[in-house]
């Protein structure tokens, strides 16, 4: 029988399964989820950023019609444990105790029968301070500066870099910096708790719904079984909804003192200091090259901003160290610690950051050399990871490159500043690379085959825009030989078989393998029925030969009978089949600690037989005017090589999506902070800059094939987060091109160009 | 108070607070969750609703204020299995979101942007659909979703 490509699926660009549903406000968000007769709760915020609480004055809040309850850590300050900190060191606590971290901390919940009512209480709560003056930020006084310890993150000293710079001929040494920024998903952090019979229900928009059920098991000393945490839609995350925050079991709390459910959806405002956000850091690149352009050395030395009692960092070092080839490399970071809330991880979390400085200086070493930044580029290109020695795994920079370069029309530029004009626009042209590593997480799947021939799969896995309901639904039509029709996806569920934490692109790997495997059990079991049968087209053969397509089990010389004849001969119901996925790198125990919350992702740093990571460029055009300093992008195009690609139609609007975000990151975002209160002031979206539809142009993003039969069996790298990283370094560098100043400092605004 | 609203061709008796909004009453009250909530300040356009066929703002508008015209929200645009609005067609042919957060207020504010007249060239579009904020970024597509749309809707 011929193939029919409608058939096909992995690989194929279908439209999103879930779509209609979202087009037609049908999809469940977590705060769309019906609950009955819920009461509505407000959060009290610190307006303090360090000290403590003296007294509360809730007279006036109580006072206020339809009050139920107000909850500060007088009352319920036991009742809840802080969630464990993310990464090393400590967390801040918020109603444990009267102590106050930072600005913008919980340090109250009202509840009330009307979420006006619990407005109007919440603002009418008394509170006074023993405060002290806070360290908002670098160069603040009273803010403390470690050298971060090896451990989640490591440094690398291959040779000698100080001396390879002071000898060599041509050297760059530069000091840059990148803004506070914060995640501001469109849905707000929203959380929606109820009790019945002892078991609490969660429903909040979560990239690990395991995780939060876990951290909430212990934060509130129960047994994780009793609790559910549900997030069918997540309107958005970015990483601001990847690890527990604090608010969660305050309303769980809340829930079980009235006996009823309760509904947070926290203000926009409120978003910016009850979860997380990407940290300001500062950076010292020394990059060092001979005449021919082979880089001799490499020092990138970073600063982090994190909270007073968290060590938390991302260490971008790990990138910046392995991207070119150098006898002579040294990184190290430090941390600094402030009066701030603690920070995490955020679209491209070490790579944002990091690649920024090493990229523009790699721009600024080719103008030095005289040489093109791409020529630059594949000169120093490698196969082997500089940092450990270890090949990679597959690195298509210089195709991405060349891919990208061809289509922006890169030959055309003059390498000269200021030497492309139109009118009173300055035109300049800029380049970078991308790369993020190739994650993947640990998962488990169950597929439920019935004889009428649909499949229902099922896996706590997160759909955060992702794509991951249709990229689920296509490998298990795939492998099971269905169209795409006919498989069901359920996901963001904890009570379902669980999936890693959607972030670092390491989800889309890490489902789709777990799903991959519960289809070939049930491919097995279909087989060896089949095989060792005495009657039918297989009996006798080798199971292993035999496969599900098309509708049909299937054998090697296209002998072939209908799939409801086959399953019948394992059950005369629906087969079912689990299976876990431990991607190499990982520890046999994976699986279980995600049961447990706990994180289990094999990182592509971390391997100890290669290097594992994606790879792309960044081509831009802005234009800058000539009088005013107003700067566009009106043109990017990127390319990006990350192995096997699912659905390229999802996959394209990641990479799209994130190279906007790139945009919006070289300049338009950043989080202001008053110093003297160590507060955010542009705590909303208008002030908040993100670009609206008409600050974007062309944005073209190109998928370059790739294969990797080494990252893993699926040979898939992930592309959540590769589009954003290298987009900053590309627009400065470009508008170095257009204006002839370098702007190191992002982002970059017109008062910079004047 | 008691108030009176028509959504979606229905009319609707409840009492509220003077300070509910329309987007509160829709979510909260009357189980209509399509509309979003994503800042409940003006300023993101999740919350996005038509009134008497204009583009209003839900969490911008008062309940109250709403009485006496007629609101069409996303659910109001293709019932259950019915055919869906050239609209919402062209969203999902163009995978003009990611999230799809702001899906639902993109869709209504991009039917109005058409019936308008804003939606001529796609510089328009562009300029006309910035009230909506996409962090998804999924604009380019969102552009295109209402370039084809609009001719569905028998406009130039
Ligand atoms: S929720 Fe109404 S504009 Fe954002
Ligand atoms: S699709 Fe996610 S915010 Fe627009």
């Amino acid at each position: 029988m011929p193939d029919d490509a409608s058939w096909t699926t992995i690989g194929a660009a279908v439209p999103r399964i879930e779509g209609r549903a979202k087009v037609t406000g049908q999809a469940l968000y977590a705060s769309d989820e019906p609950v009955a007769n819920p009461a509505f709760a407000f959060l009290v915020l610190s307006t303090a950023a360090r000290g403590r609480i003296r007294s509360f004055d809730l007279r006036a809040a109580q006072a206020v019609a339809g009050v139920l309850d107000i909850l500060t850590y007088e009352n319920v300050g036991h009742e809840a444990d802080p969630p464990a900190p993310h990464g090393a060191g400590e967390e801040t606590t918020t109603m444990q105790t009267s102590r106050i971290w930072h600005d913008g901390q919980i340090i109250g919940v009202v509840v009330a029968e009307t979420y006006e009512a619990a407005r109007e209480a919440a603002y009418a709560v008394g509170v006074e301070y023993d405060a002290e003056a806070p360290s908002a930020t670098f160069d603040s006084p009273g803010v403390q500066e470690e050298v971060r310890e090896p451990g989640e993150h490591k440094d690398f000293a291959v040779g000698d870099a100080d001396a390879a710079f002071d000898a060599a001929a041509v050297r760059i040494d530069a000091r840059f910096g990148t803004p506070t920024q914060h995640h501001n998903p469109i849905e707000l952090f929203t959380t929606t708790c109820t009790w019945h019979d002892g078991s609490l229900t969660v429903y909040e928009p979560s990239q690990f719904v395991h995780g939060l059920r876990g951290s909430l098991a212990k934060q509130l000393r129960m047994d994780p079984k009793r609790i559910r945490v549900v997030a069918r839609h997540v309107g958005g995350a970015f990483g601001s909804k990847g690890i527990p925050s604090a608010r969660t079991a305050w309303i769980a709390v809340a829930a079980r003192r009235l006996n009823r459910p309760v509904k947070l959806v926290a203000t926009r405002g409120q978003g910016y200091t009850i979860a997380t956000y990407r940290a300001e850091t500062r950076h010292h690149i020394r990059l060092a090259a001979g005449r021919d352009g082979r880089l001799l050395a490499l020092r990138h030395e970073g600063w982090e901003v994190t909270s007073r009692p968290s060590d938390y960092n991302v260490s971008g070092t790990e990138t910046t160290a392995r991207m070119y080839a150098c006898p002579n490399i040294l990184t190290r970071v430090n941390i600094v610690h402030t009066d701030r809330n603690t920070p995490g991880f955020m679209r491209a979390p070490p790579d944002v950051p990091y690649m920024f400085p090493l990229e523009v200086a790699m721009d600024e070493l080719a103008e030095a050399l005289g040489m093109d930044p791409v020529e630059l580029r594949r000169v120093n290109d490698t196969q082997t990871d500089p940092a450990t020695g270890q090949a990679f795994s597959s690195r298509s920079l210089m195709r991405c490159f060349d891919q990208a370069a061809a289509r922006f029309g890169w030959a055309d530029r003059t390498p000269q500043p200021r030497s492309m004009r139109d009118g009173d626009w300055l035109l300049g042209w800029g380049c970078a690379a991308a790369a993020y590593p190739a994650n993947i997480g640990a998962g488990a799947a169950r597929v439920l085959l019935g004889p009428d021939g649909q499949a229902t799969v099922q896996i706590a896995a997160h759909d955060i825009g992702n794509g991951s309901h249709t990229i689920i639904a296509q490998t298990a039509a795939e492998r099971l030989g269905l169209r795409l029709e006919a498989v069901t996806v359920q996901l963001g569920d904890s009570d379902l078989p669980p999936a890693g934490l959607a972030a670092g692109s390491s989800h889309a790997s890490g489902i789709c393998h777990a799903v991959a495997h519960a289809c070939e059990d049930v491919r097995a079991r279909i087989a060896v029925a089949a095989t060792t049968s005495n009657a039918g087209p297989f009996a006798g053969r080798d199971p292993a030969t035999l496969i599900l397509a098309q509708g049909r089990l299937r054998g090697e010389d296209g002998t072939a009978e209908p799939l409801h004849d086959a399953l019948a001969r394992v059950t005369g119901g629906a087969l079912e089949a689990y299976a876990e996925n431990i991607p190499k790198g990982l520890p046999p125990d994976s699986v279980g600690k995600l049961y447990s919350g706990q994180m289990a992702i094999s990182r592509g740093t971390q391997r100890e037989d290669l290097t594992t990571y994606a790879f792309g460029a960044q081509f831009v055009e802005v234009r800058v005017h000539a009088r005013t300093g107003e700067t566009r992008v009106s043109r990017a195009v990127g390319a990006f090589a990350a192995g096997r690609i699912i659905n390229p139609r999802t996959a394209h609007s990641q990479l799209m999506g994130g190279m906007i975000w790139g945009i919006s990151s070289a300049l338009h975002e950043a989080t202001e902070i008053d110093t003297r209160a160590a507060r955010y002031v542009n705590d909303n979206i208008a002030e908040y800059l993100i670009p609206v539809n008409a600050d974007v142009r062309e944005v073209e993003a190109i998928i370059v094939p790739e294969q990797d039969a080494e990252v893993n069996p699926l040979g898939m790298k992930g592309i959540g987060e590769i589009g954003v990283v290298g987009m900053n370094a590309a627009i400065s560098n470009a508008v170095y091109h257009a204006t002839g100043r370098r702007i190191r400092d992002l982002p970059i605004r017109i008062e910079d160009l004047l | 108070m008691d108030i009176v609203l028509t959504i979606n061709g229905r009319e609707h008796r409840l009492g509220v607070d003077v300070r509910t909004t329309l987007l509160d009453v829709l979510r909260e009250r009357l189980g209509l969750t399509g509309s979003k909530k994503g800042c409940d300040q003006g300023q993101c356009g999740a919350c996005t609703v038509l009134m008497d066929g204009q583009r209003v703002l839900g969490c911008f508008t008062l309940a109250a204020a709403a009485q006496g015209a007629a609101i069409t929200t996303i659910e109001g645009l293709a019932g259950d299995g019915a055919p869906l609005h050239p609209m919402q067609q062209a969203f999902l042919d163009h995978d003009a979101y990611q999230c799809g957060y702001c899906t639902p207020g993109q869709i209504m504010s991009a039917i109005a942007c058409v019936t308008e007249g804003h939606a001529r060239t796609e510089d328009e579009i562009r300029e006309f659909m910035s009230g909506n904020l996409c962090r998804c970024a999924a604009y380019p597509k969102i552009v295109a979703a209402v370039a084809q749309a609009k001719l569905a809707m028998g406009h130039a």
